[in-house]
């Protein structure tokens, strides 16, 4: 879901405080992850964010456990016909404004997987996707760009 | 005095000590496992954001107990940061207080384990319930830890603890083992890193606080972020009063010194120890930490008398 518009005649104390609000969510995301049905290579490329080589504490980048204290759900994975609910249901449990990252081929496409009998295909065959991120599995430096350009965009 | 209630050392200023004590120990905790660290402003860049998202709650939970449960703990704990002096400035001070300080930060342990119980989820309920063992097993022996310093003051004034430092030396010298106790207990009051078993992430999710969200989950970060520094500072002032080792020093900077060098200590302990189970702290309090405690307190009646 997308921030809320702001109305067309600008009143500056709210566009000060959306220009506040904007850029606390700008410098704080925090992530859920989810994985509807992969290889697992992706999670662990994932899990090198954490480490100190790539620490996106920096950038201010948490891993939440709980649906409801994230702002992106880290998609990896193709959605199979039996994660699909599961998917959707984390996904309504999240607190709005929340944006969808999809992380590697599979979970942009189907990848390798696609045509499958058990493959609905990518993540946005069910959600509204705001940034892919390609790679089997992604580098955590490509990882780290998505996040960093899709952050970008919240203004 | 209402200057001195809002603004320093009242609501604001622990406000700010919260958010900077908050940024600090997260940055310590990631130089110690060499990590770069969020930047300085992070702390405020998540409370904006939780306060500007979106508010649920799961069917069945009572709307108005959800809103009033993190208040009334924020209200407990900035209530308890008044009577607690901060180097010389003090806005409240009497016979007693000391109990009253410890009354009042034991209210956010039980209305957390309200927050668990009323979210009907699975790992709240989980979370809950470990949070009230946890508080049946450090808070005695933090108790009787901070009763050493009490017996040798001969006064229950946290105040007048304080003054009794200036003239000897610091308790934490005179009671090392009651310091570490202390530090212990406050540790679990804290569910900091080695004992943060009521919300351990792998878990039970988030312990309590799995089903809240939005405003209420930035008034529960908030009130655990105060409660770190209103611990931090009751125990330099219990055990690291005034002392006449800082002469030149002013005391509101030793005191600030002194509270971050606590603060260093806890981070250090969360980046050094290993989750505890339930089962383990149960038994360290109850056979390790309180006999311990009670030693401490004879030895103190003894020399204090």
């Amino acid at each position: 879901m997308k921030p809320r518009m702001l109305s067309s005649t600008p009143n500056p104390l709210a566009t000060l405080t959306h220009r506040i609000v904007q850029w606390a969510r700008r410098k704080s995301p925090w992530i859920l992850h989810f994985n509807s049905g992969g290889c697992n290579g992706c999670d662990i490329e994932l899990l090198d964010l954490l480490t100190p080589r790539y620490d996106v504490e920096r950038l201010g980048i948490l891993k939440e456990a709980s649906p409801r204290h994230a702002d992106i759900l880290l998609c990896t994975g193709p959605v199979t016909r039996q994660s699909r609910d599961r998917l959707l249901r984390i996904y309504e449990q999240m607190p709005a404004p929340k944006w969808v990252v999809s992380m590697g081929s599979c979970s942009c496409s189907g990848g390798v997987f696609q045509g499958g009998h058990n493959i609905l295909g990518g993540v946005d065959q069910v959600l509204p996707v705001d940034m892919y991120i390609f790679g089997c599995p992604c580098r955590p430096e490509a990882i780290i760009d998505g996040l960093v350009r899709l952050l970008e965009q919240i203004k | 005095m209402l200057l001195k209630l809002l603004i320093f050392p009242g609501f604001l200023f622990l406000f700010l000590c919260a958010l900077f004590f908050d940024w600090v120990d997260r940055r310590m905790l990631a130089r110690f496992q060499g990590r770069v660290g969020p930047p300085w402003y992070q702390p405020v860049a998540d409370l904006i954001k939780l306060l500007a998202k979106e508010d649920i709650l799961p069917t069945g939970v009572n709307p108005l107990t959800a809103a009033v449960l993190p208040m009334v703990s924020l209200a407990a704990v900035l209530t308890a940061g008044l009577y607690i002096p901060f180097g010389a400035f003090s806005t409240a001070s009497f016979e007693g207080d000391l109990i009253v300080v410890l009354f009042l930060l034991s209210i956010p342990a039980l209305a957390y384990f309200l927050a668990g119980w009323i979210s009907t989820g699975v790992y709240s309920v989980l979370g809950g319930s470990r949070a009230l063992l946890q508080y049946f097993s450090y808070e005695v022996p933090f108790l009787m830890a901070l009763a050493g310093p009490a017996i040798l003051a001969g006064s229950w004034s946290i105040t007048h603890i304080v003054d009794y430092q200036s003239q000897t030396i610091w308790i934490a010298l005179m009671q090392p083992l009651g310091f570490v106790l202390a530090i212990i207990g406050l540790i679990g009051k804290l569910k900091r890193d080695p004992l943060d078993i009521p919300k351990a992430k792998s878990e039970v999710v988030a312990g309590s606080l799995t089903e809240f969200s939005g405003r209420k989950l930035a008034l529960w970060h908030l009130t655990m972020n105060m409660q770190t520094v209103v611990g931090i500072f009751l125990l330099v002032n219990l055990f690291m009063g005034q002392s006449s080792v800082f002469g030149p020093i002013p005391a509101f900077l030793s005191f600030g010194l002194k509270s971050v060098g606590i603060l260093l200590l806890l981070s250090t302990a969360s980046a050094l120890y290993a989750r505890l189970r339930i089962d383990q702290l149960a038994t360290l309090g109850w056979r390790v930490l309180a006999p311990l405690a009670l030693v401490q307190i004879l030895v103190a009646t003894w020399i204090g008398g």
